[in-house]
């Protein structure tokens, strides 16, 4: 069953096509990660598919309904989260706060309801139950700007579970992780997926996202260039090429 | 004829507004701080001028008492009041300022009285000059002379000198700029230098035009100027310039069409509003 | 007596008004610096209601609407423009607000609004006062505990992320100033009917900055921060009769202090000294 899908998707900066005619289908339970050398239009697609940015022709749909034009909380309310690649918290915040809010934000609907409820026990809860199954409950009650790039790449994940989302959209969740972390994290997107939450994911790290993803879609010039199961998209000659062609620092970064 | 003279009487206006809104521009550029305290350094140059004309009745000699006086207060006001807060959220140092001017304007009351000082421009500037059937003032011709002098004084700095050179590098990429070996901290000084030494000779000018230096006299300005950088684009030098005359002249204007609806200074802002509902990024945009 | 009272009341209508502009500055992070022109339209709007004959209850329920409502559509501007813009926008507002009414007959122009109706003594005046102070700073305090105010937080401190969990970040900015006009409009509708007479100039830019340096004081996001704010630099004028001749120099010089050294006013000092936040 479809959950995401785009057509024909196109989105120039100032004359450069960054995402041109880009045709991609999303099944439920899917983990599908995006990839492709510097530059490719992997984050811009990821953006036009969350609602962040606009598409100059095409169109977005989500479970059958056409979201191209719906503004980001409604986005987020029906059950697209995505994740930022520069961890933005809530830096007057802990760390338990910010989940507690997003495990809240629902309440936030009516104003009127928001106003009438005090009661936080629940998002609470529901913020430190995340917390522990990410391993940052230790970090609950610190500071949002005194804690270390790996607590707050996962209190963002944690931030994004507590909307309760069918789909989510990671971009670079390993980015600036040393190894052991991205394993670690990577393991706990996998957990996800295995849960039953669909994914979509741009990331870097060859190593772990073809190792986690059921499906990788190859993006190279603003075009989408394979799309199949990892093993047979990384033997392909012309994903290789892609690679090696424009990225030497490529090798260096997936070390 | 009538429209000429509208026309003369915003483009002075307009030339005043240019001087107050560049010195805005160079330190939002720069610094990303609405420095509304400029009215205090446009006020201070307008006492000093008034004070230093009548004392020894030359009116070179004021101007550049002016221009010198607001020179060195500016730099000040950066070291001591913005300087320690640049790492605050904008709504610090803007805050900061806007008391600044506040406080400043009941300054000058206290020390200079409530009712303002006469500005006597004195014989040579009583002519009028016959330009193409309309009446132009000595005073409005200078007002109009000097802003263009100073402007293109300005553009020979900043593009031919190496201060200059320096000073736009610092507003491109300031850590850049700092590994070139530019001394910053003297850049921002020299940045408020130029925009109070400027903030100063408009605030003698307008003195003259007015005929009266009063206390309150650069606060609407500087607020219109305000007004007028969001509308040029924010650092965005010719937009300001533009704009500058532009709104000089909606002023006069509007001053005579609008006049039973609201004041002069309601249609500047009533200018902004319009205009930033239209076009959320100012008429002309960022420059960058 | 009637000193005393007089003082007591106008420090009531201050708090109201500061809290207010917390409500919009301080909890939701938007800059509002033309506060005073909804002082303004509520005071006009009640004047006009009472001059026309209305009961006192209709014409100030009439002038909170009014403001509210002229708020309401401020917060929609607020959402076309960035941050550096709102204060600049806000600014405008209240100058338009100055220029129109300085100039339109049927509100008096420049000599604005006598003999406004008076039906209540200066007591009831002042107790009225006081309670329109102790309601919205209970309103405030209730805001801050829910979820609005949790909602409100969280677009004051980054609203792309606000969004991005499911926040309507435009409509609860609509609804902050709403609430914070309408604030404003209360304490003018009441002014209205104190003073007797309402005059364009009372609700000037300097007027916003003042109800604004009360705010920033006391410590914006604090409502008992910015209550104790407002009263103090409504009681400094009058407890240091000196200081009344140089009230904005005072006013101007403690706005620079604050900024410069506690920009989080008074409130911030507290949680610096004790640890614990001033609600």
């Amino acid at each position: 069953m479809t959950i995401l899908a785009c057509t024909a998707l196109t989105r120039a900066f100032g004359g450069v096509h960054a995402v041109s005619g880009v045709r991609l289908t999303v099944e439920r339970g899917e983990l599908v990660g995006l990839i492709g050398p510097n530059g490719a239009g992997k984050t811009t697609l990821l953006r036009l598919l969350a609602g962040v940015l606009v598409p100059d022709s095409g169109s977005v749909t989500y479970d059958g309904l056409d979201v191209t034009r719906m503004p980001l909380h409604r986005r987020a309310q029906l059950g697209r989260v995505m994740t930022h690649q520069i961890v933005r918290p809530f830096r007057g915040m802990t760390i338990a706060e910010n989940v507690t809010v997003a495990a809240g934000s629902h309440t936030t609907r009516h104003p009127w309801r928001a106003l009438r409820t005090v009661n936080s026990a629940k998002a609470r809860d529901r913020a430190r139950t995340l917390l522990a199954r990410f391993g940052i409950a230790d970090a609950a009650d610190k500071p949002a700007t005194a804690v270390p790039l790996g607590y707050l790449k996962r209190m963002q994940l944690a931030r994004a579970l507590a909307l309760d989302p069918q789909l989510l959209m990671l971009d670079e969740p390993l980015a600036g992780l040393n190894a052991v972390e991205a394993t670690q994290l990577a393991d706990q997107i996998s957990a996800l997926h295995a849960s039953g939450l669909t994914v979509v994911l741009v990331e870097h790290n060859l190593h772990e996202v073809t190792r986690i993803s059921s499906r990788l879609a190859v993006m190279h010039n603003g075009a989408l260039l394979a799309d199949g199961p990892p093993d047979e998209v990384m033997a392909r000659r012309d994903v290789r090429d892609a690679y090696l062609g424009t990225g030497r620092s490529r090798a260096a970064a997936d070390a | 004829m009538y429209y000429g003279e509208l026309l003369l009487v915003g483009l002075v206006w307009g030339c005043t507004y240019a001087l107050m809104a560049l010195g805005l521009t160079l330190v939002y550029g720069l610094l990303r701080i609405l420095h509304v305290a400029q009215a205090t350094v446009f006020t201070l140059g307008a006492y000093v001028g008034v004070l230093t004309a009548t004392q020894f009745g030359s009116l070179t000699l004021a101007c550049i008492a002016a221009a010198l006086t607001a020179g060195l207060i500016g730099p000040l006001i950066y070291r001591f009041v913005y300087q320690p807060v640049l790492n605050q959220p904008p709504f610090v140092p803007l805050v900061a300022s806007i008391g600044i001017v506040i406080a400043m304007e009941d300054g000058f009351r206290l020390i200079f009285g409530p009712y303002g000082k006469p500005f006597d421009h004195g014989a040579t500037l009583s002519a009028s000059y016959g330009v193409g059937g309309l009446n132009v003032s000595a005073i409005q011709a200078l007002i109009v002379v000097i802003a263009l002098a100073l402007v293109v004084a300005l553009n020979v700095l900043a593009t031919r000198t190496r201060v200059g050179i320096a000073w736009r590098a610092t507003v491109g990429d300031r850590a850049m700029a700092e590994s070139f070996g530019i001394d910053v901290q003297w850049m921002r000084y020299l940045c408020f230098f130029i925009a109070s030494v400027l903030a100063g000779i408009a605030g003698m000018l307008i003195g003259l035009l007015n005929g009266l230096v009063e206390p309150g006299m650069g606060g609407v300005v500087s607020y219109k100027g305000l007004a007028i950088i969001v509308l040029g684009g924010l650092g965005n030098v010719q937009g300001t310039l533009i704009a500058s005359l532009l709104l000089g002249i909606v002023e006069s204007f509007g001053g005579v069409y609008l006049g039973d609806y609201m004041d002069r200074d309601a249609i500047a802002f009533l200018c902004v509003i319009v205009v930033l509902l239209l076009r959320p990024h100012g008429l002309f945009g960022h420059s960058r | 007596m009637d000193y005393y009272l007089s003082v007591a009341t106008f420090a009531a209508l201050n708090v109201t008004l500061a809290l207010g502009l917390n409500l919009i500055t301080g909890f939701c992070g938007q800059v509002s610096l033309g506060h005073a022109a909804f002082y303004g339209l509520g005071a006009y709007a009640a004047a006009l209601c009472s001059t026309a004959g209305l009961p006192f209850p209709a014409s100030v329920l009439v002038g909170v609407l009014v403001a509210g409502g002229v708020g309401a559509i401020v917060g929609f501007l607020a959402l076309r423009v960035r941050e550096d813009f709102l204060a600049i926008v806000t600014m405008a507002v209240g100058f338009v607000f100055l220029g129109v009414v300085r100039k339109q007959r049927w509100l008096g122009a420049e000599m604005g609004i006598a003999n406004i109706p008076s039906t209540l003594s200066p007591l009831a005046y002042g107790v009225l006062s006081v309670g329109a102070a102790v309601g919205v700073a209970l309103l405030s305090l209730h805001i801050r505990r829910s979820w609005m105010g949790r909602a409100f937080d969280a677009v004051a401190q980054d609203e792309d992320v606000a969004r991005s969990i499911g926040i309507n970040v435009a409509r609860y900015k609509v609804i902050a100033f709403f609430l914070g006009t309408a604030a404003a409009g209360l304490a003018g509708a009441i002014y209205a009917h104190l003073a007797q007479l309402v005059v364009p100039d009372a609700f000037n830019f300097v007027q916003s900055i003042t109800i604004l340096a009360m705010a920033v004081v006391g410590g914006l996001g604090s409502t008992l921060g910015v209550a104790l704010g407002a009263i103090a630099l409504t009681l400094m004028p009058e407890l240091f009769r000196f200081v009344n001749d140089y009230k904005l120099l005072v006013y101007g010089a403690l706005l620079v202090g604050v900024m410069r050294f506690s920009p989080r006013g008074l409130a911030g000092l507290v949680q610096r000294f004790s640890g614990r936040a001033l609600p």
